[in-house]
């Protein structure tokens, strides 16, 4: 067995893993993205759609991992799962729409409630940009401290993609992680300002704001983690203090999963689902697309809470979420065209 | 408490439902001068609403002298000052208002005894405000 192959096996067990558990890490009243009445989880009818799924996941994996050590195809082995996961959802997802219930029509909001702010502030989450912009210029004016080629991609073995020190590759570089930082705190940004909160009172609400504080930290995070990088490429290119550097960017990536785990989407774990009407997610049912696809030109929210796993989707329905990709391809565009 | 809560179902428009719920709010001293209300943009959000709902909503609560809405510090409750008389227009339209509910609720199932045991509670803060 080759170590590709050694690697990949763990790997398509844990996709496997994941797809297990997600169904019930959503809301309390969502199943397989359909609202149902609460408690409707419980039941037999639930439990038997929840097993049909999680048997087509593992055979879709089983058959995976056969292909994988049979022809050592991986690509189409992680196809095949996907494959799978996809017939599951939807399976499990039209079954459960004979269960549908409506939503409480009541909605409530709290006035009160304090805004939610970027951690640090703007200048916080912006750091991460003004450190690769002066990177940028000290370069600018000490280029011949530099090496001769500097390494821009690192795998588990440490740098393995290395280009010759340019105007064009040391920028292109620059620009390219400034770019991937600014989406973070973009991100970041929207996630508190282009959201809606669900619960307004009560442990949900606070189980909510940890939940959407915990996204914009790991986001944050992320930024800091990708930004250091620049330096050490160019100013230290074989050290490997970037290795270990990798190994605490995936520290704390599986602890802030973890901890979105345990509080469920949302953080509604928490939250015992009570009541006569499900709450929801205050999204209609029908503007969901296989309970992956969220599209409804009526709802001013460009940020959704994902009704199949945990974080949030775009409203494609909302004519400002195209704005926002457009302009988000056309950098990342310039960018691969100026590389 | 600050609770603000629309019914989607109800026949009453929802910038209508946005003005009552905060305008009881500001009668019964739950909301009070200084107090700022959120941005429109945020309760659209959180109520899946046009930012127009909002907006008019709050345009509708500034006209009648409970808001001051700046182009930056948003929607602020101000203190609003009611005269002592008020014309006779305005005690009939309360009146007609009052006895056309009563006998909607009636029509729609709610016991006399219900009816009357609200209006005493109501009544009773009244006087004791």
């Amino acid at each position: 067995m080759s170590t590709e192959t050694m690697l990949f096996l763990p790997l398509l067990i844990l996709i496997g893993g994941l797809f297990h558990f997600v169904p019930v890490l959503t809301r309390p009243d969502l199943f397989f993205a359909v609202t149902v009445a609460p408690g409707f989880r419980r039941g037999g009818d639930a439990r038997w759609i929840l097993g049909k799924y999680r048997a087509i996941i593992w055979i879709a994996t089983l058959m995976a991992i056969g292909l994988e050590l049979a022809a050592g195809m991986a690509v189409a082995a992680m196809l095949l799962q996907m494959i799978g996961f996809l017939w599951g959802l939807v399976s499990a997802h039209r079954a459960v729409g004979a269960y549908a219930a409506a939503p409480s029509s009541v909605l409530e909001v709290d006035l009160a409630t304090p805004p939610e702010r970027l951690p640090g502030g703007p200048i916080g989450a912006l750091l991460p940009v003004l450190f690769l912009a002066g990177i940028g210029l000290w370069v600018s004016f000490h280029w011949d401290r530099l090496p001769s080629r500097f390494p821009v991609h690192w795998g588990f073995r440490g740098a393995d993609r290395w280009v010759n020190t340019t105007p064009a590759t040391v920028f292109g570089f620059l620009a390219a992680q400034a770019f991937v930082c600014l989406l973070l705190a973009g991100s970041a940004w929207g996630l508190l300002n282009w959201s809606r909160r669900i619960s307004s009172t009560g442990p949900g609400a606070a189980g909510e704001r940890h939940f959407r504080r915990r996204i914009v930290q790991l986001l944050i995070v992320t930024e800091y983690f990708l930004a250091c990088p620049a330096w050490f490429a160019l100013f230290r290119p074989g050290a490997a203090a970037v290795n270990a550097w990798g190994l605490a960017l995936a520290a704390v990536l599986v602890a802030f999963g973890v901890s979105l785990v345990r509080g469920g989407q949302g953080g509604s774990r928490a939250t015992a689902a009570t009541g006569a009407a499900p709450v929801g997610d205050r999204t209609p049912d029908a503007c969901w697309k296989w309970g992956l696809v969220y599209f409804n030109p009526a709802d001013p929210a460009i940020l959704i809470e994902k009704r199949f796993g945990i974080g949030y989707t775009l409203n494609f329905g909302n004519r400002w979420t195209w704005v926002t990709l457009a302009l988000v391809l056309a950098a990342a565009s310039g960018l691969i065209w100026l590389r | 408490m600050t609770i603000l809560r629309v019914d989607l179902k109800s026949p009453v428009p929802v910038y209508r439902q946005i003005v009552d719920a905060i305008r009881i709010l500001l009668v019964n001293g739950d909301l009070n001068p200084g107090d700022a209300l959120p941005p429109v943009r945020r309760l659209a959000l959180d109520l899946g609403v046009h930012f127009n709902t909002v907006a008019e909503a709050y345009r509708t609560l500034e006209e009648e002298g409970w808001l001051e809405i700046g182009r930056r510090s948003g929607a602020r409750v101000v203190e609003r000052a009611v005269g002592s008389r008020c014309d006779p227009e305005t005690g009939e339209a309360f009146e007609r208002r009052l006895r056309e509910m009563v006998a909607e609720m009636q029509a729609r199932g709610l016991s006399r005894d219900r009816i009357a045991r609200e209006l005493r509670r109501l009544a009773g803060a009244l006087e004791r405000s």
